[in-house]
């Protein structure tokens, strides 16, 4: 509606200025006379101030979507449908990939990082909502390096200032042993290997819940210690039949990868349960090993905490009243002051510290003598002569090389 | 307690070595006045027991404040009786009680003002008594350098292949990298040298030995021909690293800081902490060894240290 004007027909006030094409033409709405046009041609002066613009300059760029990010998008919305996602965690993790695709850096990445870019915000938007996805998994999906996928995600996440938070144990506990295929009997499946979800869910989590208290959790990936707990959970609900299946063979039965690391958590925590079981009177005579262990489990776990507390010294409180450079054997100080009789006195406590600190150090590194270079001093010819070839050297070295140019120039001398 | 808002700026946080307080003392001093800008502070609410430790501790140093401020009195009357005039520097109010800044006889320091009413933190003012007593909240442990690059340019264009070919310790390879690889043994560090007659130094463990790696590349390369000069020596970044000597549950430090510091299990064994004042990235594993880099000079790798480790002991006794 232009104020104003009237049209000279109808004498109506209903002037809309509209254009016919990419002519501007303003209209009364009424009666539908031409009150005024536009120009439709332009003169020479002022196509002399048109210039060309790129597309890169123009606004076209933002304001079509582009065919890679159409892409990009049809792929987020595949993963989170393969995935089994709620609805509305596709709707984000669409919003994440388009906030990212603006970022100049995003734009002009190669297709890979694109590709992979997909799978970072569908697992951003999962740890958001604390939905338990692994990165392992999303690289599976995509057919991506886990180094090609870190480097995407740690960037995005930074580009974007988004907080994300840990990846839940519980809810990755509950949602990785309902994935092993081990609560039906089936042809691959004796009937004395299946077990009871509810049970042998509620051990697994009080294993690792024993595994993180005992700092087996802290600085590692999660899924093998899960692995680890899961296999000895499993083993403990029905000793005298599965203590002759070995965990490669659990994680074949049950369906699953066997991660690599698994093995060396599963020692790690049939240690920490030895420990504990040197503090159960009526296990302390029984002299128990890894494998005889399986059978007590239900009975460490019942009283874990105590047991923990008995059984471990505070490895941290340990580290400080050491002093300087002092041996770990202060074992004897903790035995003599629990008073009773030497046969039965159980086994002093260990530090509870992370195994890379119970670990002997590989070498130990001198330190480096402090040094008084002060940046300035002469520098000796001798010392700067001895890093320049002798012209004997010069002449030896261009020899060889010719050499062997020609050795690789005649392909094949037979 | 208002006496000592008048203390100058200077009066905090001097660096120890710079000898204006009785040497002897070691005195801890950040650089600069703990509590400010967005330096990570220790969280309150992580530990129930630490936060009641603290408390004590501030009150117990709220009384010591007090007995000093107490005796600096009496000793600053018995002092303007039998001195008129002082060669110190002092502010004289009108009421003839000055704070004693350096050169006093007592070493009795004021509280950094505004630090103690806002945050129990426990890297408190240095309250001596007497000048044996150490200074509170030191850590005690300094990071050790591992690694310096530096930059330098020689000034003249260089003909790579002749270098590979002249010089006993350099490698070229142009289809791998297009700089040439040198490498000498005292002090032991590589440089990277370019066509462009630019220079990278790396490996050296000081500031000092990286600027000789430097001038020994630089006259290596003068000694095969070439006018090299040693113009605009900087040095680009340090590796420190050290051990706080406790394991340290990484899981609770993302939590409580989480706008700083990145874990990720499945990626990196680690935590990647930017801490913003200074600008250091810290790396802090389990086993309670921090790796720290970044830093433009030596002070910024001290300072993001003793930062952090008021943090790291904040999380030492939750089992």
């Amino acid at each position: 509606m232009s104020g104003g004007g009237r049209c000279p027909d109808c004498g109506s006030a209903e002037l809309v200025e509209d254009s016919h094409y990419s002519q501007n033409q303003l209209v009364c709405s009424d009666c539908g006379c031409v009150v005024t046009e536009g120009v439709l041609t332009t003169t020479f002066s002022d196509e002399g101030n048109l210039r060309e613009v790129t597309y890169s300059r123009s606004t076209g760029e933002n304001e079509q979507v582009s065919r890679s990010q159409q892409r990009g998008l049809r792929r987020v919305r595949d993963l989170c449908r393969v995935l089994q996602l709620p609805p509305t965690f596709e709707d984000t993790a669409v919003a994440y990939y388009q906030q990212a695709h603006q970022l100049a850096g995003i734009r002009t990445a190669r297709l890979q990082k694109k590709e992979v870019l997909a799978g970072c915000c569908v697992l951003i938007t999962c740890r958001q909502r604390n939905w338990p996805l692994t990165m392992g998994t999303i690289c599976t999906l995509l057919y991506a390096d886990l180094d090609v996928f870190s480097g995407t995600y740690m960037q995005i996440v930074k580009l974007l200032g988004l907080d994300v938070p840990s990846l839940c144990l519980v809810d990755l506990v509950k949602t990785y042993c309902s994935s092993f295929k081990l609560f039906e009997a089936s042809p691959s499946v004796p009937a004395k290997y299946v077990e009871d979800k509810e049970k042998m869910l509620s051990r697994t989590l009080q294993l690792v819940e024993l595994a993180d208290e005992t700092w087996l959790v802290t600085g590692r990936h999660p899924l093998p210690v899960i692995t680890a707990a899961t296999f000895l959970a499993w083993q403990s609900l029905r000793p005298s039949d599965r203590l002759t299946c070995s965990l490669a063979r659990f994680c074949k039965l049950a369906n699953v990868d066997l991660p690599y690391p698994a093995s060396s958590r599963l020692q790690e925590l049939l240690a920490v349960l030895l420990r504990m079981a040197e503090q159960l009177p009526w296990l302390q005579v029984l002299k128990l090993d890894k494998r005889s262990v399986v059978k007590h489990i239900g009975d460490l776990l019942q009283h874990r905490h105590m047991l923990v507390r008995k059984a471990f010294r505070d490895g941290t409180a340990e580290m400080d009243g050491q002093g300087q450079g002092q041996g770990l054997g202060d074992g004897d100080v903790g035995s003599s002051s629990l008073e009773l009789p030497a046969g039965k006195r159980p086994a002093s406590p260990a530090l509870l510290l992370p195994p890379c600190m119970l670990k002997p150090p590989k070498r130990v590194c001198p330190i480096p003598p402090v040094s008084t270079v002060t940046g300035d001093e002469d520098i000796s010819d001798s010392e700067i002569e001895q890093y320049l070839r002798t012209p004997q050297e010069i002449r030896d070295f261009q020899k060889a090389q010719a050499a062997r140019q020609a050795a690789q120039s005649v392909p094949n001398p037979t | 307690m208002d006496q000592n808002n008048s203390l100058p700026p200077y009066a905090q946080g001097l660096a120890s070595p710079q000898g204006a307080m009785t040497p002897g003392i070691p005195i801890f001093s950040p650089m600069m006045p703990y509590g400010t800008g967005l330096t990570p502070q220790p969280i309150q609410n992580t530990n129930s027991l630490s936060i009641l430790e603290e408390q004590q501790r501030q009150q117990q140093q709220q009384q010591q404040q007090q007995q000093q401020q107490q005796q600096q009195q009496q000793q600053q009357q018995q002092q303007q009786q039998q001195q008129q005039s002082t060669s110190q520097q002092a502010t004289q109010g009108p009421s003839g009680q000055t704070p004693q800044l350096f050169h006093s006889q007592t070493l009795t320091t004021a509280p950094l003002p505004g630090t103690t009413p806002l945050y129990p933190s426990p890297m408190t003012p240095m309250t001596p008594i007497t000048p044996a007593t150490p200074a509170s909240e030191s850590s005690g442990i300094v990071p050790q350098l591992q690694n310096i690059v530096s930059t330098v340019n020689l000034g003249c264009k260089l003909d790579l292949k002749t270098i590979a070919l002249r010089a006993r310790n350099a490698e070229y390879n142009p289809k791998r990298f297009a700089a040439v690889i040198m490498r000498i043994r005292e002090p032991r560090t590589t440089a990277l040298i370019f066509s462009s007659g630019k220079m990278v130094c790396t490996g050296a463990k000081s500031e000092e030995q990286s600027r000789l790696a430097a001038r020994k590349y630089a006259r290596v390369v003068q000694k095969l021909g070439f006018p090299a000069k040693f113009l605009d020596f900087k040095i680009q970044n340090m590796v420190g690293s050290c051990d706080v000597k406790f394991p340290i549950r990484l899981e609770g430090l993302v939590l409580t800081h989480q706008q700083f510091s990145s874990y990720e299990p499945e990626l990196f064994p680690g935590l990647i902490y930017r801490m913003i004042k200074p600008r250091i990235v810290l790396l802090i594993f389990v086993s309670g060894k921090v790796v720290l880099t970044g830093a433009k000079v030596r002070a910024e790798i001290y300072e993001a240290f003793e930062n952090i480790y008021p943090i790291l002991k904040g999380f030492r006794k939750t089992t």
